[in-house]
């Protein structure tokens, strides 16, 4: 049996972790800047990002690709939403769900982005979807093949890589034989340590009611490796990495060194969720510090 | 840029008539959220300002230019409101509020179908299943969680 070749991930970043200064007190020029000091190649950008979406100005879309030539970064994901139930009552018709879709789709391909965080609609915590997503994902698999995106659900804390509705999406990409419908690991499925200097007791005892840090409730590395050939990109999402650029929640080490021994070479984007968001200096410190931390597992 | 606040302290005046009278008095708000909504999604509330409760059937909120009521924005299911962007809310006050400082509060919420249990009004009358006030029943919340104290000069 030949070995397989070793995995090289992209580091990047997802935007998203600068939502709550993107807008307040930064600009998409800064948060670009912020990135490319950080070690990023690449990164994800929420469709609410884009200005006036979903309908950007040819001056945006023309700022936007100065930004990307510029700082040496590639277009990697754009996270949109699946909406289905945008007015009152009963849900979306198919017709006004994949319109919605195809737009999106149109607007990642122009964007230059080959991977959507495509949100399904959830019944409960763990992100079950809602019974009707395969007829409403194969409407929509030949507009994502045609505009050449791959929609990936997130699989998010609490939610754990071996629940049903991930094997059920996996069994999707099967039947279709598709590569344009897949998985986002979102790492925080890895989380297993709650530090007490992290999370105040109020705000343990809000993630609880919610199903997160209880016993059993986090995926154990290994479950990633059968996911790894439905995933074109996933968020390494982190909680806080210490001057030591060691992360307190996540086993960055183990989960990084399973993607590359499987030969993934897909996109990682940084994506901080932990306390400090909103302090400009405080997040770009901890990007900086967890692209170091995946430098120095990765080797490069 | 917007102020990282739920309540802006720019824009908050009274709004006046041609006539020099005072028609009621405007503030900006934000939703803070880390996504955009599409108009449809949003659910206002009362606007409560030192302790008078406007409702919120008598409030105008305008979003990128245009004037809505509560009732309009449930049916647009075609206009997006931008992260970071702020609505102005009018509240129709005849003779204004006074120079000096006010307790403002904004009740508002959403519906985002992404990890919770679909909505169970289906009339959306409810602040909706997420927001600020969706947090009141932990010991993290406030009752009050949008209120701010302004300054108002005119």
């Amino acid at each position: 049996m030949s070995e397989i070749k070793k995995g090289t991930p992209k580091r990047g970043i997802s935007v998203y972790s600068y939502c709550r200064l993107l807008g307040y007190t930064m600009t998409l020029d800064d948060v670009f800047e912020d990135m490319y000091d950080a070690g990023a190649t690449c990164f994800e950008l929420l469709a609410n990002h884009i200005e006036n979406y979903p309908n950007p100005s040819t001056q945006w879309i023309d700022h936007y690709f100065h930004l990307c030539e510029k700082y040496h970064m590639q277009p990697a994901e754009m996270g949109h939403w699946a909406e289905t139930h945008l007015h009152r009552g009963p849900r979306m018709s198919d017709e006004q769900i994949l319109a919605n879709l195809i737009r999106d789709f149109k607007l990642a391909n122009l964007l230059g982005f080959k991977s959507l965080r495509t949100k399904i609609t959830c019944i409960n915590e763990y992100c079950d979807p809602e019974p009707e997503w395969e007829h409403l994902m194969e409407l929509a698999l030949p507009y994502a093949e045609k505009y050449d995106v791959a929609m990936l659900s997130e699989c998010h804390a609490p939610t754990k890589l071996t629940r049903q509705h991930i094997y059920d999406y996996l069994e999707f990409a099967d039947k279709h034989q598709t590569k344009h419908f897949g998985i986002n690991v979102d790492f925080g499925t890895f989380q297993n340590q709650w530090p007490e200097d992290i999370y105040s007791p109020e705000e343990m005892e809000r993630r609880r009611s919610r199903g997160y840090g209880k016993p059993d409730s986090w995926s154990q590395p290994e479950d990633i490796i059968p996911i790894l050939p439905y995933s074109k990109t996933c968020h390494a999402k982190f909680n806080y990495v210490d001057e030591n650029f060691e992360e307190r929640t996540i086993p960055y080490a183990k989960v990084l060194q399973l993607m590359v021994d499987n030969g993934w070479s897909g996109n990682l984007v940084s994506e901080y969720e932990g306390p400090g968001r909103e302090d400009a200096a405080f997040l770009g410190d901890q990007l900086r510090r967890h692209h170091i931390l995946m430098s120095r597992i990765l080797g490069y | 840029m917007t102020e990282q606040y739920f309540v802006q302290q720019r824009g908050f005046h009274n709004i006046y008539n041609d006539d020099g009278t005072i028609w009621g008095f405007q503030f900006k708000m934000c939703t803070l959220y880390y996504k955009g909504l599409w108009l449809s999604q949003f659910r206002a509330g009362d606007a409560i300002v030192d302790g008078v409760v406007y409702p919120k059937e008598t409030l105008i909120w305008n979003i990128q230019g245009i004037d809505y009521s509560r009732e309009e924005m449930y049916d647009r299911m075609d206009q997006y409101w931008q992260v970071a962007d702020t609505a102005t809310v009018k509240v129709p006050c005849p003779g204004g509020l006074k120079q000096g400082y006010h307790t403002v509060e904004i009740q508002f919420g959403w519906i985002c179908n992404y990890n919770a249990a679909l909505e169970p009004d289906p009339n959306g009358n409810t602040l909706g299943i997420m927001g600020p006030y969706t947090r009141m029943s932990t010991a993290a919340g406030s009752a009050h969680p949008t209120e701010r104290r302004l300054l108002l000069v005119w």
